[in-house]
Formats: C-alpha cells, sequence, structure tokens
C-alpha cells in the first residue's frame, strides 16, 4: 500500500471551448502537503474539483487515498476533506448544530456527534459562539467553524482551496499549525493560496499550474534556484559611486549585462553563484576600491519573483477568481 | 499570554481536531438530519408562523371585499366562502413554494450543495429532504387554509372519501408547486431574484382565474384563458371534490379531474428530470 495518497495522471478536462487542463501530472505522498499555484483561471481549482469528485475528468487518471475518482467516488468523499474560500455552512443554524449535522451526516451517533460538537468548538475557539446562528459569525469565525466541520471524522486528504485568504494573523496561524498537524498525523494535504509565503512556509513541495499544465514542481528551495539562484545586493551610500562599484566588482559582473544600470537604481545585484564566497569577494573588492555602502547582502529570490519568472505574471495576478465548477 | 486563543495555543498538538473516528454514513440518518434543518430554525425563529398567517392574510384580504360583491352577483353557491375556497388552498400551496424556492436557492448560492457533493451524502438525500421539509410545512399551510376557510363558512358538503379527496389534490399541487419551486431555486442560485420573480405568478394566474369569480365576469377577450389555466383547473377540481349545499358546485368525475392532474403531472415531468439531473451532476 505504497501508493501516493494523491495521484494524477495525465487529466484533461475541457468546458465548451475552454480547455481548462491539458494534461496535468502529479502525486502527493502520504502526510505531504502539496502547494498548488498558479495564476487566474490556470487549472488549480479544476484540479481540486476533480480530486474532490465535483467534476470528471475528460481523459487521464485521478486517485485520491487509493480510490479512483472516477469509478469509486463514494470511496473518495469518504476520505477527503474540502473547505473552500468561503465557508459552506448552514447560515440559520448555530455553530453547535452544523457541527452535530456534519457529524450525523458522516454517521456518528447522536450522543457522539454531540461530545464531537463540544470538543471541537473548544479546539477552534468558539465555545462562546457555540449557540449563535452562523450567520452572525465573523469571517474568521466563520472559517474556523467551516474547518471543524470538516474534521468532525478523521480525514485522510485535506483540500485547502485558500484557507487564509481574509483572516486576521491570529485566525491564519492557526490554520498554519493545524497544517502542521495534519504533516504529523500523515494526513496529506493539498493547498491553494494566493500568499506565496504562506506556501514557503507550509508546503513541502509545490506544483505551479498555468494554462492547464504543471510548468514546475519542487521544493520552495528547488524553484527559487531554478529562477537563477541567490543574488549579492550592493546599495552604496552615494549613487554617484555606483559607476566606480562596477569598475571594482568586473568579472563577478554578469557577462550578458555588466552594469546594465537603470537610470533610476540605487543599488546593483550581481548573481552569487557560490553564495557567501560571492559576498565576501565582492567586500574585498569594494573596500579596496574605498566605496562606502549602505547594505551589502546576499538575497535568494522570493517566490514571487519565481512566479513573474516561470508564468510571466507578476504575483498580483495570483488572487484567485475562478469559478467552481 | 495565557489568553492566546485555544486553537493557537493548544497547537495541534492538543490533538482535540484529531480523532479516529471514520465516516460510516447512514443515507436514513442523512435524509432525516437534513429534513430537520430545514424545519427546526423555522420552528424555533417563529418563522413556521408565515405558514399559518398567509393563509389568514389571504382569506381576510381576499373574502372581506368580495363577498358582498361576489353575493349580488349570483354564483349559485351557498356562500362566497365555499365558492373561493380552493383559491386560499392554492394560494397557500404558491407560499409555500416561494419559500421552497428561497431554500434551494439559499443551499445553491452557500455552497452547501457543493460541500454535500464532496462529502459522502447519498445523491438524492439533499433534495429529498429538503421536499420532506416542504410537505411538512405544506400540511401546516393546508390546515391553517382550511381553518380559515371553516372560519369564513366553508364546509366540506359531501362524504369522508371526497373531502381525503380534496385534502389529497391540494397536497398534490403543493408537491408539484414546491418542486418546481426547488428546481428554480437551484437553477437560478439567486434567493433574491427568485423569490420576487415567483410572486407574480401566483398572483396573475390567481386574479385571473374561476377560483375568483365564474369565467363569465371576466371580458369575453380574457374569458378562454381564464378558463383554461391551471388554478381554474385545480379550483374547479377542488370545488368539486368540496361540493356545496345547493348542488352547483360541479361534479368529481375523471372529466373533472383529468386536467388538473395533467397539470400537476406535466410540472412534475418537467421539474423531476432537472431536480434528479442537479443532484447527481457531475461536470
Amino acid at each position: 500500500m505504497n501508493e501516493p495518497a494523491v495521484v494524477v495522471e495525465g487529466v484533461e478536462k475541457s468546458f465548451g471551448e475552454v480547455r481548462a487542463l491539458r494534461g496535468v501530472d502529479f502525486a502527493a505522498a502520504q502526510g505531504e502537503v502539496l502547494g498548488i499555484l498558479g495564476p487566474n483561471g490556470a487549472g488549480k481549482t479544476t484540479t481540486v474539483n476533480i480530486l474532490s469528485t465535483l467534476v470528471t475528468p475528460d481523459r487521464g487518471r485521478a486517485a485520491v487515498a487509493g480510490y479512483d475518482v472516477v469509478a469509486e467516488p463514494a470511496e473518495v468523499r469518504r476520505r477527503i476533506m474540502l473547505t473552500g474560500q468561503f465557508a459552506a455552512l448552514d447560515d440559520m443554524l448555530t455553530g453547535y448544530e452544523n457541527l452535530v449535522m456534519f457529524g450525523r451526516l458522516l454517521g456518528l451517533r447522536k450522543r457522539t456527534a454531540r461530545a464531537r460538537a463540544r470538543e471541537l468548538l473548544v479546539e477552534f475557539d468558539l465555545t462562546g459562539a457555540a449557540d449563535r446562528r452562523v450567520g452572525t459569525y465573523s469571517g474568521g469565525m466563520r472559517r474556523r467553524i467551516d474547518i471543524a466541520c470538516g474534521l468532525v471524522v478523521r480525514p485522510e486528504v485535506v483540500f485547502l482551496d485558500e484557507p487564509t485568504t481574509g483572516l486576521d494573523p491570529r485566525s491564519r496561524q492557526g490554520v498554519w499549525d493545524l497544517v502542521g498537524g495534519f504533516r504529523e498525523h500523515g494526513i496529506t494535504t493539498l493547498l491553494t493560496t494566493q500568499y506565496l509565503e504562506e506556501a514557503d512556509a507550509l508546503c513541502d513541495r509545490i506544483i505551479v499550474i498555468d494554462h492547464g499544465r504543471v510548468i514546475a514542481e519542487g521544493t520552495a528551495d528547488e524553484l527559487k534556484a531554478r529562477t537563477g539562484g541567490s543574488y549579492c545586493e550592493v546599495v552604496p551610500l552615494r549613487l554617484e559611486d555606483l559607476p566606480a562599484i562596477v569598475t571594482a566588482l568586473g568579472p563577478l559582473l554578469p557577462p550578458e549585462s555588466p552594469a546594465a544600470l537603470a537610470p533610476d537604481a540605487d543599488r546593483l545585484a550581481i548573481p552569487a553563484p557560490d553564495g557567501a564566497k560571492t559576498l565576501a569577494e565582492a567586500l574585498r573588492r569594494l573596500d579596496a576600491a574605498g566605496v562606502e555602502l549602505v547594505d551589502i547582502a546576499l538575497r535568494r529570490p522570493s517566490l514571487d519573483e519565481v512566479f513573474l519568472h516561470l508564468t510571466g505574471h507578476p504575483a498580483e495576478a495570483f488572487v484567485d477568481s475562478e469559478v467552481p465548477a | 499570554m495565557s489568553a492566546r486563543p485555544a486553537l493557537v495555543a493548544a497547537g495541534p498538538h492538543s490533538g482535540a481536531w484529531l480523532t479516529d473516528l471514520r465516516a460510516a454514513p447512514v443515507r436514513l440518518w442523512q435524509w432525516w438530519v437534513l429534513t430537520i434543518r430545514m424545519l427546526v430554525p423555522a420552528i424555533k425563529t417563529g418563522e413556521i408562523l408565515t405558514s399559518v398567517l398567509a393563509p389568514a392574510a389571504f382569506t381576510a384580504s381576499f373574502y372581506i371585499p368580495l363577498k358582498t360583491v361576489m353575493s349580488f352577483s349570483g354564483l349559485g353557491f351557498s356562500s362566497y366562502a365555499q365558492f373561493m375556497m380552493p383559491l386560499v388552498v392554492l394560494q397557500a400551496a404558491a407560499f409555500t413554494a416561494i419559500g421552497a424556492a428561497l431554500r434551494s436557492a439559499t443551499d445553491a448560492v452557500s455552497g452547501l450543495d457543493r460541500r454535500f457533493a464532496a462529502m459522502p451524502v447519498g445523491r438524492l438525500v439533499p433534495f429529498s429532504a429538503r421536499m420532506a421539509g416542504n410537505v411538512v410545512r405544506l400540511l401546516i399551510a393546508q390546515a391553517a387554509a382550511l381553518t380559515c376557510g371553516h372560519v369564513i363558512g366553508f364546509r366540506f358538503a359531501q362524504d369522508w372519501a371526497h373531502t381525503m379527496g380534496f385534502v389529497g389534490l391540494g397536497l398534490l399541487i403543493g408537491v408539484a408547486f414546491t418542486l418546481g419551486a426547488d428546481v428554480i431555486g437551484t437553477a437560478s442560485k439567486s434567493p433574491e431574484t427568485t423569490t420576487q420573480a415567483l410572486l407574480l405568478p401566483p398572483l396573475i394566474l390567481g386574479m385571473l382565474s374561476t377560483g375568483i369569480a365564474p369565467a363569465a365576469q371576466f371580458p369575453d377577450w380574457v374569458q378562454p384563458f381564464v378558463r383554461n389555466q391551471p388554478v381554474s383547473q385545480f379550483a374547479t377540481a377542488l370545488r368539486a371534490l368540496a361540493g356545496d349545499s345547493q348542488g352547483n358546485a360541479g361534479v368529481a368525475d375523471w372529466a373533472t379531474m383529468t386536467p388538473a392532474l395533467l397539470w400537476i403531472g406535466a410540472i412534475v415531468v418537467l421539474a423531476l428530470p432537472f431536480a434528479v439531473r442537479f443532484a447527481i451532476r457531475r461536470s
């Protein structure tokens, strides 16, 4: 039983003329936190919808927890938790009643469902609001009760669709801790997010989807390395020293554009393939040239830069507005 | 920092979110829980009272002003109450249907339908639970309508079989209305628009029907519509089942019943495939 918790092989899906997925392949091991990132309309939501049995693929195979999403959807549904950006709850019921309802739907006996509801209300800090209608909850409370409803029974694979969008830092930290807990207990998590630092912090591995294909895959570090790795940033005290810096750094400058300075640049960046050694070498040369610096530091590309590099879209375009099918 | 929120302070290590409970769904429980969900909040908030008040308000606002007018024109009925009773029953059903559309649209737009579809919930369970809730509301509304009718002087004039037929046909019409409304709500995903749009048909079809006055009292050009539209056919059938002491209520034979039953059949045949399709669809 060593099949990955999530397997996607050659999955294609079109909606009329729109080819949402054009052959997607990836896998997630048990207990892994896999980030699914990509610009608007890239196919993230369609991928999650296929894995959660809401949409059937036109071609290819997808399996969750060892069960095929097309042939055995009922088995898949018993083992997943799906929580979206917009909490799907019965607004007319209280938080407690919603939890009991989900427990009963999932086959818990009345007594067990009630006990479980009380347990989750405590865990998610909602005891004070237990008897209020969910329709009156704040955004953060709604998200917490939504996630709690998904954890009434133990899932094997969790789909978190932008779980922290619009959340206050406290609630966001709660979600982050929870994802850590999933990993620790062997629950697989597929996470879509528009916060790249969140993907960086939480995900064991990231896949980038664009135009219905996986265009990059790896750990956050691997993706950053693909973008060109670390670089060394030099900020002089006086702007007029910039040409002198160019002369001093000489061979350390990128060969394709030695000293291609923007007119309004206040700093200079050089590739740092050898990391700290490059930094030390630059420092030595600048010291010898007598240039005074405000700052010199080794920097790694942010995931934002990685995405700009991979997809040609700036990170702001990652705000998800795909319509759930 | 003793006041840190539980989820953060306890962290995932407290493990309270973690459980060994696994999903072991039971269809019947699911249906029951989702049916109760349609009723309990309505009872707690008193919203269910609207099912009682609506027929009462309708009876008062039509009976009081029209009673004298209609008595002049000679209906051949023992009273105007006896004549208009079917319309009270039909309005009660229509009102229940508007509520049904509101609830199905809310389920669709809130994402609950989608969530249930990704859970081990029987495909048709949410829909059939909504319909079960609708039937309960129909029963309450019909009981209220009959009580109001009794107050203004309506009486069943035939044997118990005809009386049961009246109640049964009223319910059947209500089921057809709520079924159609449920489908419209699910398709529209807009509670506000749906309920507003659905206010109009009962008004127009109710006013221009033989439920309110005999067809001969309408202008010539509109009489063919008045005579044959479904609300008139329903009113005629119900009136025949209720009977009247003056003997002009018509006979509850197949000729009277068939048009009404065909209309019910048509609504069900049209709506049910959509209901099933919405419930089982995976795009």
